[in-house]
């Protein structure tokens, strides 16, 4: 088992960083999601055993991780915030963090020197990081968490702040590293961003996972929640009226543009619906758009369950 | 590799990082300041006169193993831990297998090692410029003083690093004058608890400074002890030690993400 948490809950004082969670995850890659302050990086420093649970065990192959050797010799970690020392050049630091790693200094360079490689920052590993892009800096702390070949890969927000290019360059080294077979954890705010690299998330918010698995177990999870249905439609006044009485939707709505918007938990009796209508030519139905059906959508439903607005 | 395999790899590291023209202009001010006030009160004395052997030794000790080896251990060791966290790089160390510690550890060294230069310097042409009687024995007392002073004084300041890593400096400023500066001089049980008084006392010793007077006067034997060189010297030692140890601890024990780390 990749990581495995029981009731777990960290407390700041009065304020709840992660509540009553609990998962298991294997081994493989995964994608933590979640709004800014959710309690992604609180999750992910009782992973790498820089804060202990409150209440409750946490548990990362297999071993407690709050001040074991072991377990830091086997993950790598990019943390959310930067930390870079400026005034030192990356293959100096990438080589300083993997000697602390416990590499001698012959090895700690050799490995430090194939990651800088792997992460196609070779060319400029002697100048000194402050004159690094942050699509740079971003590569050079890549480095470092990979630089001791750990078997799990842990990264909070890897994305953030990089430019188009810099983004497809890491998903690319990412993309590379799941390859190979190893594990890998990646928190975003974003969802299209882990989108490319894993299809088994995390989902949480206010310090409580909303859901975990697949992105098929996630819909499923929604199967009572409405999903929104947009139809372009000669008569849309007179279907809502029809759908209404037929008791097929939640909610009507019909836009300026004429467009008819409704939501429903019966997804599968409204599509019969809209089928006989066209084949019984009693409208012309020109569109029909189920706007749920991306995985931001799914994340975006689950987000409004857990604030109650849905 | 265990935690004192990683030390070397963190004081060359950070002796590097430290190579820069402002430290190295401060350190170069730490180290001119006791040799140039020397010359000033040589030079507006009387030209004939030769200072007394005690009064020389207690103003060179005033000036190089107090004030300039506290001040520049102060500088090194006391923000160790604040900087790191402040630089949210402390977060890269932390996940190391025995990172903390090891850093650290390693720091300590970087701040005795980058301090004994500056004072035992600072010491030697302080002893010079006053030109007093037992020169050899004088430089060899005070660079003697100026290893102790370097090696507990930075202890002491790590550890207060350590324990209130965002107010170091001021809790550092605040041991230094109300333990070290002021409850050192008070003749009572406390200031055997300060790297002043354990000093102090080897400084008299090592000078031969009126030793039997000392130890007949129930007042004097306060303020200077009556134990041997030996035992002051294993004294320095043994808290050094105690300290260093107390610092491992809570790095071990104690949780130091910054708050912006977490995105609660």
């Amino acid at each position: 088992m990749l990581i495995e948490l029981k009731n777990t809950t960290r407390l700041y004082g009065t304020v709840i960083g992660v509540n009553d969670v609990s998962l298991s995850l294997a081994t493989g890659a995964h994608g933590l999601l979640g709004p800014t302050g959710a309690g992604k990086t609180t999750l992910l420093n009782l992973i790498t055993g820089q804060l202990s649970p409150t209440i409750g065990t946490v548990r990362v192959l297999g071993l407690k991780p709050r001040s074991s050797a072991e377990l830091l010799r086997r993950i790598g970690y990019l943390p959310g915030t930067e930390g870079m020392y400026a005034d030192v050049s990356a293959i100096e630091w990438v080589t300083y963090l993997t000697r602390i790693q416990g590499f001698n200094a012959s090895d700690a360079k050799r490995l430090a020197l194939q990651a800088l490689e792997r992460v196609q920052l070779v060319e400029h590993m002697h100048r000194k990081i402050s004159t690094y892009s942050r699509g740079m800096r971003q590569r050079a702390r890549l480095a470092q968490a990979i630089a001791h070949e750990p078997d799990f890969l842990i990264l909070d927000e890897p994305f953030s702040g990089l430019d188009p290019i810099a983004r497809h360059s890491m998903s690319v080294l990412l993309q590379q590293w799941i390859a190979e077979g190893r594990s890998l954890l990646v928190s975003s705010h974003v969802l299209y961003e882990i989108e490319s690299l894993t299809r088994s998330f995390l989902l949480l918010s206010g310090g409580r996972l909303l859901a975990s698995g697949s992105a098929d177990e996630i819909h499923t999870l929604l199967t009572d929640v409405p999903s929104e249905v947009r139809l372009r439609v000669d008569k849309p006044r007179q279907m809502a009226a029809e759908l209404l009485r037929d008791e097929l939707v939640d909610s009507v709505r019909i836009t300026d543009d004429g467009e008819l918007k409704v939501t429903t938990t019966m997804s599968s009796q409204l599509g019969r619906f809209i089928s006989r209508a066209v084949t019984e030519e009693r409208y012309l139905v020109t569109e029909v758009r189920a706007d749920d059906d991306s995985l931001q959508d799914v994340f975006n439903s689950l987000m409004k369950i857990h604030r109650g607005v849905a | 590799m265990n935690t004192i395999g990683r030390i070397p790899a963190v004081f060359m590291f950070e002796w590097r990082r430290a190579l820069t023209i402002p430290r190295l202009a401060w350190m170069a001010a730490l180290m001119a300041f006791p040799p140039i006030l020397s010359i000033f009160i040589r030079t507006t004395a009387e030209q004939e006169r030769l200072p007394p052997v005690e009064v020389a030794a207690i103003f060179v000790y005033v000036l190089s193993p107090c004030v300039a080896c506290m001040m520049g251990v102060f500088l090194w060791a006391t923000p160790a831990l604040s900087t790191e966290l402040e630089g949210r790089s402390w977060v890269y160390l932390a996940v190391r297998p025995h990172g903390p510690i090891s850093v650290m550890l390693g720091k300590y060294l970087v701040a005795v090692s980058w301090t004994i230069p500056v004072g035992i310097v600072s010491a030697t042409l302080a002893v010079v410029a006053l030109g007093a009687d037992q020169m050899v024995r004088m430089i060899l007392a005070e660079c003697g003083l100026v290893v102790l002073s370097c090696v507990s004084y930075s202890a002491v300041f790590l550890l207060i690093g350590v324990i209130a890593p965002k107010r170091a400096m001021v809790l550092g400023i605040i041991y230094a004058i109300v333990f070290e500066m002021a409850l050192a001089l008070v003749p009572a049980a406390v200031n055997l608890l300060t790297v002043q008084y354990r000093l102090r006392c080897l400084l008299v010793r090592w000078m031969n400074m009126d030793v039997e007077m000392v130890e007949n006067n129930p007042v004097f034997s306060e303020y200077f002890g009556d134990e041997s060189a030996v035992w002051h010297v294993d004294a320095l030692l043994a808290m050094t030690v105690f300290y260093l140890a107390a610092t491992a601890a809570l790095l071990h024990y104690r949780e130091f993400t910054s708050a912006s780390e977490t995105d609660t």
